[in-house]
């Protein structure tokens, strides 16, 4: 009968009392999380947690097993896109005023320099964790039992990543933008080189065509930059997320990240918090199904205990705060005492020379050196469509969630790693000292050099090795190591060569400062 | 102890991001420019004579200052740290505090004019590297101006004489210069001048990429270039034939003069020209001979073997040439240029001289014509043997001008294929080898020299008139 006496303003004072903790309360909606129950309720009646499982494997949280990797991609892309909204506030996509805007972000905007620095790195920075992230699924066999389509998701994702730069590095409109899009044009307009050979210009100029739904014209200019604009800030971010949605949502589908099948926490495992109490708890320690049930087919995370699995909340959340903050400790640091190139305004007249695509398009320019169909479609073509058939091409279902599956697995990566090095270099060496076709027979032509030359050569020497892996060990994951391991080590050295060794006319350097002065 | 060691990172980088956050912030707040203004304003505070002007000053609060140049196409924000450009206040102060030397600045207020119309350098930077971008990794083409080249700027709105009315003559000697030193010989400017070096017409508003830094001491700017290599063009660029023949103090003035030939042109409203602004194309016959000829001829009286151009280079203005030169074949020379050697046709399709310009410059060149003519030789009266012109060609000529007769580089003689010799008049080439030309290497053939006959010379001739066809 108390409470009829209240009054409505004691109700109301109490109301105002209690505000923080109803609020946060409302917000998770079970209350502070201080039981199991309510911590699990935290994870899954949150939007932007629900996404991940309220219980973890004690694997995912190790951090030498995953090592980070995709969530510092992740993190990456959402500084970026932080800090790009906040440049598009003075960026104006225009040839009259794009260098002109950079130059005022860098010059009058209360830490404009800084945001563009953190714009470029991070974006530059997804570019090094999306492929370290795909190197360690891989080595990890994380592409199987269910999770094939999902590796294919992420080599779309890493071809947005790689589109989202390039647009990028084309906004500021100054010496580099220009001379970069000018490359990337010749490069899509490079199957011209093979309808030429063939003959087949004259009925459809594919690559012409394709240059000037690029460029908007024969050559760079204001369309040029609005379209590469449209495709920076709108295009590939949309189709990214798109992909990461679902990206995500397989991973939750496919019942988390691979662990081994056979799995024992280790001592160290005790400090993670809250493990869940095997009896008289609320959790039974047999996996229960709802609906899943009547869904047909199977998901890998059927038959599976719930053993070695804690919390969510707070055992990943901490894990990934902790990612989080350091991502963007590491981006501000580095955007601290680095900043991002801005050259002279872009000028036709000028040509750099060299003139140098963005460095994570170097690997590729020195392939197209040596002739612009392969190297600008060709190869990079071939390349995608051999990491996208990987989970299908080897279907060995053991070692899942084992770095390199095994001893033998260790010893082939080593070796394919000794072989390969010692191939791209002396294929280099061999083009830098005598040459090629061009060279000896100056009338040679066309479609020979498209067909035979270095790259295609080394191609070709990537996939033969693999088959004798492959029918060496008897085993498809022998072979698929080799072949990756192989085209890890060939992006590396031809992105360090190109990057570093090649100077004016592309020719030869060992260092910078040996090219010739203008 | 897994979730410590999340922890670990999550303090360790949460102290890295709170240290760089708290660095990065103070480098915003408190920019270089603040600086200067808080000098400026305690110094003005200082000096105010009235309190009105002390409380004035007491209030200035620190913001970027810029200018917003629309017709010009520029900001400048220059005054965010020369504050007291304006300011009579601060006339001894020191840089970059201090007032604009001199009155410029009445006639010329910076709200209509900035700064970097004259004064070049980064007008949007609001750091001192950057807006003097003195050196190369500041990626601007443009550095602040020597003040010794200063006057390059003026002449965009101001023509020679007001200038030189008021004291700032060196554009007007630098004009001077590039008149009388022959500079038009091989360089176009509006269209007129030879064909051998660069057009200059934009040459001061170039970027530096057009230009060969390599060797250039000092900053690499186009300044510094210019005027290097007025000193000496072949240490800039090693390949070059420029020829110089200027004062050491002479090269600012001619720096100064070609930094003014620039690109796009001032608004209207800016420009106050009344006389030249630019070098006119005289039309009397020794301002010619110096602002087309005298690069390469020097005087005209001795003939000398260029090292550079590895020829002879002959003496034009000589009686012993000219005794032998008529008019009409000088006019031809001039006109359509000696193809194979450096010099240019001076047509009006191609060097630019009219026909009126040209016999002055003719007139002025033979104005040293011997009255006595040559003894007539009489081609036409020969009936000539080509076989035998070509035997006597390959036994006394070919040394000098080559078998083929291509003479000039590497030889003593000249290019006899050209097309002013195979369309010289035969009677002129007759008298030539005949008389010789006296104090060159061209010794006479006649009774009084080597010994041909008038025959022999004919069939010389003849033969030689036959070369161009032959491979």
């Amino acid at each position: 009968m108390n409470e009829l006496k209240q009054s409505g303003i004691d109700v109301f004072k109490h109301n105002i009392k209690s505000l923080l903790g109803s609020f946060a309360g409302s917000f998770l909606r079970s209350g502070k999380p201080t039981s199991d129950k309510s911590r699990a309720a935290a994870m899954f009646n949150n939007f932007f947690l629900h996404v991940q499982g309220v219980k973890t494997h004690i694997n995912t949280l190790r951090p030498t097993y995953t090592l980070g990797l995709g969530l510092i991609s992740f993190f990456l892309l959402i500084i970026t896109v932080i800090s790009g909204v906040l440049l598009m506030v003075y960026y104006s996509p225009s040839i009259e005023h794009g260098y002109t805007s950079v130059k005022d972000i860098n010059y009058v905007v209360f830490a404009g320099k800084l945001i563009r620095n953190v714009h470029k790195w991070a974006g530059e920075g997804m570019i090094i964790f999306v492929l370290l992230h795909m190197a360690r699924v891989f080595y990890t066999s994380s592409y199987k039992q269910g999770r094939e389509f999902n590796w294919v998701v992420g080599i779309v994702l890493l071809i947005l990543t790689f589109g989202i730069n390039l647009s990028g590095y084309m906004l500021p409109w100054d010496q580099l933008s220009y001379w970069a899009l000018v490359i990337v044009a010749n490069i899509i307009q490079s199957p011209k080189e093979i309808t030429d050979s063939l003959g087949i210009t004259k009925f459809f100029d594919v690559g012409v065509f394709s240059k000037e739904l690029f460029l908007g014209g024969l050559t760079a200019g204001k369309e040029s930059l609005t379209r590469v604009y449209l495709l920076h800030i709108m295009l590939l971010p949309i189709f990214l997320f798109i992909f990461l949605g679902v990206h995500f949502w397989r991973i939750r589908k496919d019942g988390g990240l691979t662990k081994p099948d056979v799995f024992e926490p280790k001592p160290i495992d005790a400090g993670l918090a809250a493990l869940p109490e095997k009896r008289g708890g609320i959790f039974p320690t047999n996996k229960t199904y709802g609906l899943m049930e009547l869904a047909h087919g199977r998901t890998p995370v059927v038959d599976r205990d719930v053993e070695n699995t804690v919390l969510s909340w707070p055992n990943l959340l901490i894990a990934e705060a902790a990612l989080f903050v350091l991502c963007l400790a590491g981006v501000i640091a580095y955007s601290f005492f680095i900043d991002a190139p801005l050259k002279e305004l872009a000028n036709p007249m000028i040509p750099e020379n060299p003139a140098k695509a963005p460095w994570y398009f170097l690997g590729l320019q020195e392939l197209l050196s040596y002739s612009a169909f392969m190297g600008g479609v060709g190869l990079p073509g071939l390349a995608l469509l051999g990491l996208a058939l990987i989970p299908y091409l080897d279907k060995e279902p053991y070692h899942v969630g084992i770095w390199f599956s095994n001893k033998q697995g260790k010893r082939i990566a080593l070796e394919s790693l000794v072989v390969s090095t010692i191939v791209i270099i002396g294929l280099l060496a061999f083009v830098i000292n005598f040459g090629w076709f061009r060279n000896w027979w100056p009338n040679v032509p066309q479609m020979l050099i498209t067909l035979i030359n270095p790259g295609n050569i080394w191609v070709g020497f990537m996939i033969v090795w693999s088959l004798y892996v492959i029918k060496r060990t008897g085993s498809t994951r022998m072979g698929a190591i080799a072949l990756f391991t192989m085209f890890l080590i060939s992006f590396l050295i031809y992105t360090y060569v190109g990057t570093e060794l090649r100077g004016p006319n592309w020719d030869f350097f060992w260092s910078k400062s040996q090219w010739p002065i203008h | 102890m897994r979730n410590r060691f999340f922890l670990w990172i999550l303090f360790l980088s949460g102290a890295v991001l709170f240290v760089f956050t708290l660095i990065a912030a103070y480098r915003e707040i408190a920019p270089e420019w603040k600086r200067y203004q808080a000098q400026y304003k305690e110094q003005i505070i200082k000096l105010a004579k009235d309190d009105a002007t002390k409380k004035k000053a007491k209030e200035l609060v620190p913001a970027v200052q810029q200018i917003y140049l629309g017709t010009l196409n520029r900001i400048d924000r220059c005054m965010s740290c020369h504050m007291g450009v304006e300011n009579p206040m601060m006339a001894n102060a020191k840089l970059p505090l201090k007032q604009h030397s001199g009155d410029y600045l009445k006639n010329h207020p910076p709200d209509k004019f900035g700064c970097t119309v004259c004064h070049y350098g980064q007008g949007r930077a609001t750091n001192k590297k950057e807006a003097h971008a003195a050196t190369r990794d500041t990626h601007w083409d443009f550095p602040t101006i020597p003040l010794k080249y200063i006057q390059s700027s003026c002449t965009q709105c101001h023509d020679y004489e007001m200038l030189s009315a008021k004291g700032y003559d060196n554009i007007a000697k630098g004009a001077k210069l590039f008149m009388e030193k022959g500079c038009r010989g091989c360089h176009k400017l509006n269209g007129i001048g030879g064909a051998l070096g660069k057009k200059l017409d934009v040459v001061g508003s170039q970027p530096i990429a057009y230009f060969p830094m390599r060797f250039v001491e000092g900053d690499r700017n186009t300044y510094n270039w210019h005027k290097q290599h007025f000193t000496d063009p072949r240490a800039l660029v090693p390949e070059s034939e420029m020829k110089i023949n200027v004062k050491p103090e002479e090269t600012d003035l001619l720096a100064t003069y070609v930094l003014s030939l620039r690109a796009g042109e001032m608004p209207k409203d800016y420009r106050r020209i009344k006389g030249t602004q630019t070098v006119e194309k005289p039309d009397e016959g020794e301002a010619l001979y110096r602002m087309f000829c005298i690069a390469c001829h020097t005087t005209g009286k001795d003939s000398y073997f260029d090292e550079i151009f590895n020829r002879t280079i002959p003496a034009i203005m000589k009686p012993a040439f000219l005794k032998t030169a008529d008019e009409k074949y000088i006019k031809k020379v001039v006109e359509d240029g000696r193809a194979g050697t450096q010099m240019t046709s001076w047509k009006a399709t191609a060097g630019g001289l009219t026909g009126v310009e040209i016999n002055n410059l003719i007139a002025y060149i033979t104005k040293d014509r011997p009255s006595a003519k040559p003894e007539r030789f009489d081609f036409a009266g020969f009936k000539t043997d080509l076989k035998r012109g070509e035997e006597l060609y390959n036994i006394r000529c070919a040394l000098c001008h080559g078998k083929k007769g291509q003479g000039g580089e590497g030889f003593l003689g000249l290019n006899l294929r050209n097309p002013v010799v195979q369309g010289a008049d035969p009677e002129f080439l007759a008298i030539t080898v005949r008389d010789g030309r006296s104090e060159t290497s061209m010794p006479p053939f006649g009774k009084k020299g080597v010994g041909f006959t008038d025959r022999d010379i004919a069939d010389v001739v003849s033969y030689v008139k036959t070369m161009s066809k032959k491979k």
